[in-house]
Parts: structure tokens; sequence; C-alpha cells
């Protein structure tokens, strides 16, 4: 194999796989759906994909059909039938859209979504239990709530061995066993455990794969923009997660990575300035919100949107086969709970982001729709530029809601952005030793 | 001595200044309307006709304000924030503190002593607390933009107006008027009302003296007295028409430092 072939084959492999293994999924719950067959309903913040494969359930994640509708264009489509269903404006835009699926019969740009055998959902988001609820009604299922207690003081991270821990360890894992009960009573299934190690190592590979993908982004030029490549391999993490496809997937895109990594190959942009986003992507327009920084050079390095919407997958907890039981509650333990923290208090990494990827600047994009991930954002922002000398831009949309999205505002402040970057820069330059 | 130039493409009005030095020789003004790239390019041509040149004597020009990137005669686009600070900065070189307040936006900027950007924050989601706000109580009650200054000259009594939407300050005018209050006081109330949010804008940027005041509201002398008055401390304000023409002025003076550049540049090319 020649350097140009092997190059072919590996750059950009991650991007065309992980959206092979979108249409492949969504082709399958259509088959589902078509043929009357019910899944379990999950959310990105803690999934219990590990528990739900055990059983074979298809899993939906509504979030992400949300986020698709407005990807594809559609979703004021689907928020404007549940706003004249009584739905505010002013919601969560994902339970809309997915609302209007639900009483259009799973109606949705990327095939027929089932309807819900069960619903499984963490603390994580206050607005999961509310919206749970809602199919509740729609749909007369039963609703799972797995709660993971969270940081008990900013900064305070507990882990194995103090006695705090190892109380909320003995929580969750009670849940699970209550969960675990529930599957069988709904699925009819005995319950089988080698079943559950086979998927929490098929997890494993994932969970080691994206934490190594993330760190590979420090290098420079970056391997990967965190805010478009990025948002395609947290779709797999998610979705795929516990499967021997997801398991391949995140082998090859460490593959790739590294590769990339070695060979200095980066994104497309020219990479002049290292950036980090803060919150949810504008789906409405993904690519043209990408834009507005590509076109001054700057790249997305890192993202806490790849840490709290891959469910904190990213820390890269590794179960303990052995003690299949006692590691997932540990490790849903540590990784929920730093999703939280992610959305929280992200101040306290990010600082650490800030030396080890060389960021030159922090993007806040807090979103009219979601006060979960918003609430906060601007304190944040404060105490970081309270600690360090380094530029932020705080620019607001929506991720669902094409209404609330002025792309000239946000350019406004974008080239604001970039031209006091590049100030900055070319006075660094003036003053440095020559 | 180059000849540069600057044009404005704001919300509102488009503006536009030919400098030859540091010397204004040409400057046209209009209502920016709809149609961008025709306006900005008949401001331009109407600004080089007042400076009696031609096209091709301008070396530089730079667009700004919202419709830069509609702008076709320009060399290059910098934003509105950029243009301010060095047109402020020109006028004013103690200058830190830039606030603008046009017909649709408010902005509050922090610059350094070389009239860089450090920090700033933009009211441009709404109406409130924008030229927008004054023109549509104006309005309600009957009076043009351009008698908005006249209005709050003649104001004895200030009244309160509490809120400063754009939408609701029709029904709020009617109740003051309804209770006799003078079109005057009114006006000098959202005068107040706006000047508050413009405060508070400041605040949040930290801002520091010297303050310099911009934009299209600023060419009211009492539209300036009252924000002095709000913030607690002396104020600039360009002289004159020059208060609206400041970003179209700082664009210009940004095209003289790109020229510079581009010299530098050619020169070291030359000798290598």
């Amino acid at each position: 194999m020649t350097t140009t072939e092997q190059t072919d084959g590996i750059v950009g492999r991650g991007n065309r796989d992980g959206a092979a293994l979108f249409r492949d999924w969504f082709a399958e719950l259509n088959e589902v759906a078509e043929n009357g067959g019910r899944a379990a309903y999950v959310f990105v913040m803690g999934s219990l994909n590990e528990v739900l494969k055990t059983f074979d359930l298809p899993v939906v994640f509504p979030e992400i059909n949300s986020l698709q509708t407005a990807v594809r264009r559609v979703a004021h489509e689907y928020l404007d039938v549940a706003e004249d269903a009584g739905y505010s404006p002013d919601i969560c835009g994902y339970v809309k859209a997915d609302f209007a699926t639900q009483i259009q019969d799973g109606r949705h740009p990327m095939g027929r979504i089932p309807k819900p055998a069960l619903t499984v959902y963490t603390n994580a988001c206050n607005t999961y239990i509310k919206w749970a609820e809602i199919w509740e009604r729609l749909h007369k299922i039963p609703l799972f709530t797995l709660d993971v207690p969270g940081t008990r003081q900013g900064g305070l991270i507990t882990l194995g061995g103090d006695v705090d821990f190892e109380n909320d360890k003995r929580y969750v894992k009670a849940q699970l066993l209550e969960l675990i009960e529930l599957c069988k009573k709904v699925t009819g299934k005995p319950f089988d455990i080698d079943r559950l190690r086979e998927v929490m190592g098929f997890a494993n590979t994932m969970s080691r794969g994206w934490k190594r993908v993330l760190e590979l982004n420090a290098k420079t030029p970056s391997v990967f923009n965190a805010l478009t490549d990025g948002t395609i391999y947290l779709g797999v993490a998610n979705g795929m997660r516990g499967t021997p496809e997801g398991a391949k997937y995140f082998d090859d895109l460490v593959e790739e990575m590294e590769y990339k990594a070695a060979n200095g190959i980066g994104t497309l942009t020219d990479e002049k300035y290292r950036l980090v986003f803060v919150g949810v992507p504008c789906y409405p327009i993904f690519r043209r919100f990408n834009e507005l920084f590509t076109e001054w050079g700057g790249t997305f390095v890192n993202s806490t949107y790849l840490w709290f919407a891959s469910g904190g997958t990213n820390r890269g907890f590794e179960y303990d086969l052995a003690d299949p039981l006692d590691s997932l509650a540990e490790g849903l333990l540590i990784s929920v709970r730093d999703a939280m923290d992610s959305m929280f208090h992200q101040d306290r990494v990010l600082n650490e982001v800030i030396d080890d990827f060389g960021i030159d600047g922090v993007v806040y994009h807090p979103i009219k729709s979601c006060r979960t991930t918003s609430t906060g954002m601007a304190d944040s922002r404060r105490y970081l530029m309270s600690q360090r000398d380094i530029p932020t831009l705080f620019i607001e949309s929506d991720m669902m809601d094409r209404r609330v999205v002025s792309e000239a505002q946000l350019k406004n402040r974008s080239d604001a952005f970039f031209e006091g970057l590049a100030a900055r820069k070319a006075q660094a330059g003036a003053s440095a030793p020559s | 001595m180059s000849i540069t130039a600057g044009i404005d493409v704001g919300s509102t009005y488009t503006k536009a200044i030919v400098l030859e030095g540091d010397s204004v020789i040409g400057m046209a003004m209009k209502a920016t309307g709809f149609k961008l790239t025709e306006v900005s390019e008949a401001m331009f041509d109407a600004a080089i006709a007042d400076a009696g040149i031609s096209r091709e004597e301008v070396q530089y020009t730079i667009a700004t304000g919202y419709g830069r990137h509609q702008c076709k005669v320009k060399d290059l686009a910098v934003t509105d924030l950029t243009a301010a600070a060095r047109g402020a900065h020109f006028f004013f070189p103690a200058t830190r503190t830039v606030l603008d307040i046009g017909g649709q936006t408010m902005k509050a900027t922090k610059i350094d002593e070389s009239a860089r950007v450090k920090s700033f924050r933009l009211n441009d989601k709404c109406a409130a607390g924008t030229g927008a706000f004054l023109e549509k109580t104006a309005r309600y009650m009957g009076f043009t933009t351009e008698e908005i200054g006249g209005l709050m000259d003649t104001s004895k009594e200030h009244v309160t107006i509490s809120g400063v939407c754009a939408v609701f300050a029709e029904s709020e005018v009617i109740n003051h008027l309804s209770q006799g209050t003078s079109p005057a006081d009114i006006m000098q109330g959202s005068a107040d009302s706006l000047s508050a949010r413009s405060v508070q804008l400041l605040k949040r940027v930290k801002a520091e003296p010297e303050y310099t005041l911009i934009g299209g509201l600023l060419r009211w002398p009492r539209m300036v007295d009252t924000i002095a008055g709000q913030l607690d401390a002396e104020v600039n304000a360009p002289a004159g028409e020059m208060v609206q023409y400041t970003g179209a002025v700082g664009a210009a003076l940004l095209g003289r430092i790109r020229l510079n550049k581009l010299a530098e540049k050619d020169a070291v090319e030359q000798t290598a």
C-alpha cells in the first residue's frame, strides 16, 4: 500500500463511518417501528446502554432525534406542532421536537421512530424527568429514574475508598438492581450477567478510545474540529455504546487520530487560533456557525459538549469485568457526576485545558431553550476571566429554534472577538524577544 | 499625504468619510434603507465628490457597521467596535471606554492606550436602549426623529418611564399623556430610561475614564448631558456631526494604518 492510499483510507474515516453507522442505526429503528416494536428511550447523560443492551433493547435517544431535525433544517415544523399543542416557546426545543414526533406517529427525517417500551434517565438534566412524564402519559410506560449523587462541593471530587463515595456507590448499585428487574419484566427475558460483561467490555473500548481521541487534539495542528467532527464522534459514543460496532469504530478512530497526529495532518482550517467551546452547538446553522470561526483561522480543539453530552465517558472510566455490577455503579457515579460538573463547574477543567491545549480563546454559547447548560454560564465566564488573562466570547443563540438565531449578530461579535485576538497576537509577536 | 476612506454602513444611517492625513476632506450621510450595496457605494461617491477628488485618488477604503460585508467598494471590512475605538481615540486620545448608541444597537467597549479593543458588551437583541426606542416614543406623540432633541431641551420636569421596551412604550406614553404630562417631559423620561440602560452596559465592561460617547443618539447635547449625569462623570463627545461619523473616521484611519503596513512590506520585499 502506498502512503497516499493509506492516507486516503484513514483520514476522514471517522466522519464517513460515523455517518454510515448513524444511517444504519436509524434504519434499524425504522424497521422496529414499522414492525410495531418498541424501544428503550434514553438520554445522553447516563444512557445505561450497558444494562439495556444486555436485554437486547433497541435504544432511542430523543435528544439526538430532535437535534437531527435542526441539522436537517426542519426543526421549526416540529416546534410549531408542539407549540400549537400548547407548549411554550420558552421551553426546551428538544422536548418540543420530540413531542411533535410522538404525536405524528414517529415521523422523522431519518426514518420512523419506534414508540417507547420504557424510559430510563438520570437526574443530570432536570428536564429529563418532566420530559419522560410526557411519554408516561402518552404511552402508559414505566419510567425509571437513576438518581446519581452529584459533587457535594465545587472542586471536591470523591473517589473509591471515601466514605461518601462508597455510600453513593451502594445507592447507585441498588438502583441498578431495580432497573434490571424492570428490564426483565418489560422484555420477559432473564438477566445474563455474562452478556452484561460482554456489553461492558465493548463500552470499555469505547471509553478508552474516546478519552484518547480527545487527548490527541492537544497536538498542533489539532487533528479534528471539536465542534463539527467531534459531534459525529459523540453521536457514535452515545448511540453505539456497548456494541461491537461502536468498539470497532473507536479503535479505528484512535488509529486515524494517531496517524494524523504523527503526520502533522490537521483539520481543513489553517489553524491560527485554538479555541475551546462551552455549551451546546447551534444546530439550526451548524456549518455556518462553525465557519464564523474557521473563516478567521479559528479551530475548536476542545468542547465541554463532548464531555457532558457523552455522559462523562470522556473520562475514560473502564469497568472491572470481574465485578460488573459494582463496577458499573462506580463508573456511572464517576461519569455522570463528571457530566454534571462539566455543565455547572466547567471553569476548573477549562483552566487546565487552556494550558494543556494551548488555547487562545474561550467561546461561551448559552442557548435560549436549555436552561440546564446555560444558567450560570455568564458567572462561569466572569470567574474564568478573573483567574486567567484569556479572551472570551459570549454569544447567544439556540440549539433548535431558528427564530432566535441571528447570524448577523453572531458574526458581529465573532468578528470583533477575532480582531481582538489578532491584535493580541500581533502585540505578543512585537514584544517577543528576537 | 495619503487619502483613505471609511464607510460605516449602520443599521439606520450610512456614513462615509474621506481623510487626507488627519483632515476630513469629504463626508456624506444617508438613511441606510434596505439596499446596502447601493447606499454604501452612493455615500462613497458622495463623500469623494464632497472632497473634490476622483475614486482613483482614494488609496484604501475600509467598510464597517452591520452592512460592511455588503459594501462592494471596500478593500477591507472591520467591525464597528474596532472602527469606533480608533475613531474615539482619534478625537480623544485618552479614551478608555467608548459608548456607541445607534439606531438599533448599543455598544460599550473598553480600549487600551493604543485604541485596541480589550472587551465589549453589546445590546443588540431588542430595540430597548437604542435609538429605535426614542424614535417610537416620539412617533407615538406625533413628532419626528429630528424633533427629539428640541423636545428634550424644553423639558421642565422629568417623568419616570419604567421600561425601555419599544413595543410597550406606546401604552406607557398614552398613560402619561392622559395624565396631562407634556410630550417634552415624556421624551426626557424616555432618554433617562435609555441612559440608565447604557450605564448598566458600561458597568458590565468595567468602564474606566475617559468616556467617549458616539453614535446617532448623541447628536442631541441633552442626551450627552443625561448620560454624564447618570454616570456621574465627565464625558467626551465629538463635536457636531462628527459624533455620528466617528466609526467612519475610525475606519478611514485604520485604512491609513493598513496602507502604511503594505508600504513597509513592499519596501522590505524590494530591499530583500
